[in-house]
C-alpha cells in the first residue's frame, strides 16, 4: 500500500510516496539519489547503511521509511565538510571504500558525544561497522587523530 | 502491507487479535519479514503505546521480599525495584547507572551500537532463534516439520540444556540477566515472573513463549540485588551472539544464575553443579566447559 510521508534529509524536506515496508536505505538511494549510503548485508549485520536519526546512528536497511517519523536523517552526503573525511584519506583508512560512509557516519556521532574518545571507547562505538578489507587499525587511527586534534 | 497507527494499548491489542504483527524497533521484524519466516499484512507500531524509560524507583515492602528469610529479612532495608518500560532501548539501559550491573552489562555486550539504539528490551526478550535452519526457513521441527536439522547438521552454536526436540540456543543476553535478577513482567493482562514467559517447545505446541498472540509486554520490575554480573563468551571480542552468557545476582545469601546461549529458552541454573546434568550435542560439549568457567568467575564476582 502506498502511503505518503515527509522526510527531512541533511536539512532538506522531501514529500514522497512509498509502499509500506520500504526501507529508508532504498528511499535514500533509489528515490532521492543519495547513493553514498551503501547496502551490503541488507539485514542489520554490517553497518554499511548507517545514517543518523536525530544524531543517533541507525541502520537504514532495516528501518522502515514510514517509521522515521519526525526524526531528521543525516547521510554521508551531509557530512562532506566533516574533518573525519580528510582524516580517513590521510590515515589510509580504506581499501575498497564500501564500508567508509557508514564508518564516518558512526564516527561522527561518537565524536559529537565524546570529542576525545579513548581507543576502548572507539572500539565500543564502532563495533557495528564491519570492514571486509580489514582496515580497522587505520579507521581507529583516523578517528583518534580527529579526536586528539580538537 | 499496511501500517496501523494505534494510540492506545487497547487499539494495539485489538489489531494484534486481527493478525497484525507488533513492530517495536523492527531489528528482528524487518529482516524476518523480508526473508520469509514472518508473514504480515499489517504492522502495529508500538512506539508511543508501550512504556519507554526507567522510572517509578520505589521501595518494595519487606513482606514482598520473599527471597530473604529469617533474621536478615527482619533487618534488611527495603530494596528498590526499578520499573523498566518494554519500549526502552538497550542503548538507554546500557548507560543508566541505576540499572543493576548484570542487566547493564548484558545490554552493553549485546548486538552493535546501531542495533542497541534501535532495539527495545521487549523486542529483545521476544527475539526468535538465530538457528540458521530456522532463519533460512527450512521447515524444521520448530517450524512445524518433523526433523531438527541442526541435530545432524551444523550445531556448534546450539544448546546443551532443554534440547530434546529443538536444539536451538536462546540468544538474548538481557533475558539471562533479568532471569538471574528475578525480574517480574507486566503485560496488558497479567503479571508473571519472567521465567514464566518462556516454555520449552513441545510436540503439540512449538511456541517458546507463553505470550498470547494479542498480548503486549508493557513493563519489567527489576529488583536491585546486592551484587550482579554478566559474562559473555563470544567468537570475537565485540558484536557477536553469546556462545555462552552467564548472569549471576546475589541478594542477601541467595545467588541466582541464568544462562544465555544454552537452551531454546533463557535458562535458570538451579545450582552451579546442575551443569553436570547438561545434555550437550557432539558440537556443543565445549559449551559446558565454557559455562563452568564463566559460572565460577561470576560466583567469584558477586561473592560478598
Ligand atoms: C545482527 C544482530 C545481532 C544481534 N546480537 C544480539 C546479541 O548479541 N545479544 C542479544 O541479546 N540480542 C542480539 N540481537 C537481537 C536484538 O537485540 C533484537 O533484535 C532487538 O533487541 C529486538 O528489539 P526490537 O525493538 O527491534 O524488536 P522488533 O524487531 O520490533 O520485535 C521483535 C519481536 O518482538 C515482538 N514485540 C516487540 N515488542 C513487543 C511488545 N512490547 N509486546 C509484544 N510483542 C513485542 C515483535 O512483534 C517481534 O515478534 C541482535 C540482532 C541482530 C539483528
Ligand atoms: S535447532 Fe530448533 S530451530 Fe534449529 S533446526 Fe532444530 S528445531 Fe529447527
Ligand atoms: S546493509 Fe544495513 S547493516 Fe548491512
Ligand atoms: S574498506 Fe573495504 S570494506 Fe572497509
Amino acid at each position: 500500500m502506498l502511503e505518503s510521508l515527509e522526510l527531512t534529509v541533511n536539512g532538506d524536506r522531501h514529500a514522497l510516496d512509498a509502499p509500506v515496508g520500504r526501507s529508508l536505505a532504498e528511499v535514500l538511494r533509489d528515490d532521492l539519489g543519495l547513493t553514498g549510503t551503501k547496502i551490503a548485508c541488507y539485514e542489520g549485520h554490517c553497518g554499511a547503511c548507517t545514517v543518523l536519526l536525530d544524531g543517533v546512528p541507525a541502520l537504514s536497511c532495516i528501518t522502515l521509511v514510514h517509521a522515521v517519523g519526525g526524526r531528521g536523517v543525516t547521510t554521508i552526503e551531509g557530512l562532506r565538510e566533516h574533518p573525519l573525511v580528510d582524516a580517513f584519506v590521510r590515515e589510509d583508512a580504506l581499501q575498497c571504500g564500501f564500508c567508509t560512509p557508514g564508518q564516518i557516519v558512526s564516527a561522527s556521532a561518537l565524536l559529537a558525544a565524546n570529542p576525545r574518545p579513548t581507543r576502548e571507547e572507539i572500539g565500543h562505538a564502532m563495533a557495528g561497522n564491519l570492514c571486509r578489507c580489514g582496515a580497522y587499525r587505520n579507521i581507529e587511527a583516523a578517528i583518534a587523530s580527529v579526536g586528539g586534534g580538537r | 502491507m499496511e501500517l496501523l497507527r494505534p494510540r492506545t494499548i487497547a487499539e494495539a491489542t485489538a489489531a494484534l487479535r486481527d493478525g497484525a504483527v507488533a513492530l517495536a524497533g523492527g531489528t528482528e521484524v524487518v529482516p524476518l519479514l523480508r526473508d520469509g519466516p514472518l508473514l504480515a499484512a499489517r504492522l502495529v507500531p508500538l512506539a508511543g503505546v508501550v512504556p519507554r524509560g526507567v522510572d517509578g524507583r520505589r521501595a518494595t515492602p519487606e513482606a514482598e521480599q520473599s527471597h530473604e528469610v529469617g533474621a536478615a529479612a527482619a533487618t534488611a532495608a527495603p530494596r528498590p525495584v526499578l520499573r523498566v518500560g518494554a519500549g526502552t532501548t538497550l542503548a538507554e539501559l546500557e548507560v543508566d547507572p541505576e540499572i543493576p550491573a548484570a542487566l547493564r552489562e548484558a545490554c552493553r555486550l549485546a548486538a552493535s551500537p546501531q542495533l542497541r539504539s534501535m532495539g527495545t528490551l521487549g523486542g529483545n526478550l521476544l527475539q526468535a532463534t538465530r538457528c540458521w535452519y530456522w532463519r533460512l526457513h527450512s521447515g524444521c521441527w520448530l517450524q512445524g516439520g518433523d526433523r531438527c536439522h541442526a541435530r545432524e547438521g551444523e550445531h556448534r552454536e546450539h544448546a546443551f540444556f532443554g534440547n530434546g526436540r529443538c536444539a536451538s540456543a536462546h540468544p538474548s543476553d538481557p533475558a539471562a540477566a533479568l532471569l538471574a535478577l528475578g525480574a517480574t513482567l507486566r503485560t496488558d493482562r497479567r503479571e508473571l515472573p519472567l521465567s514464566e514467559l518462556y516454555r520449552l517447545p513441545r510436540d503439540d505446541d512449538r511456541s517458546t513463549t507463553t505470550l498470547a498472540a494479542d498480548e503486549l509486554l508493557l513493563e519489567l520490575e527489576v529488583p536491585s540485588p546486592d551484587a550482579s554480573v554478566y559474562l559473555k563468551a563470544m567468537d570475537r571480542k565485540r558484536f557477536a551472539f553469546a556462545l555462552v552468557g552467564v548472569a549471576a545476582a546475589r541478594s542477601g545469601g541467595e545467588v541466582r544464575i541464568a544462562l544465555a546461549g544454552a537452551a531454546p529458552i533463557p535458562w535458570l541454573l538451579a545450582a552451579p553443579d546442575a551443569l553436570d546434568e547438561a545434555t550437550p550435542l557432539p558440537g556443543t560439549s565445549y559449551k559446558v566447559e565454557v559455562a563452568r568457567t564463566l559460572v565460577d568467575r561470576a560466583l567469584e564476582a558477586v561473592a560478598p
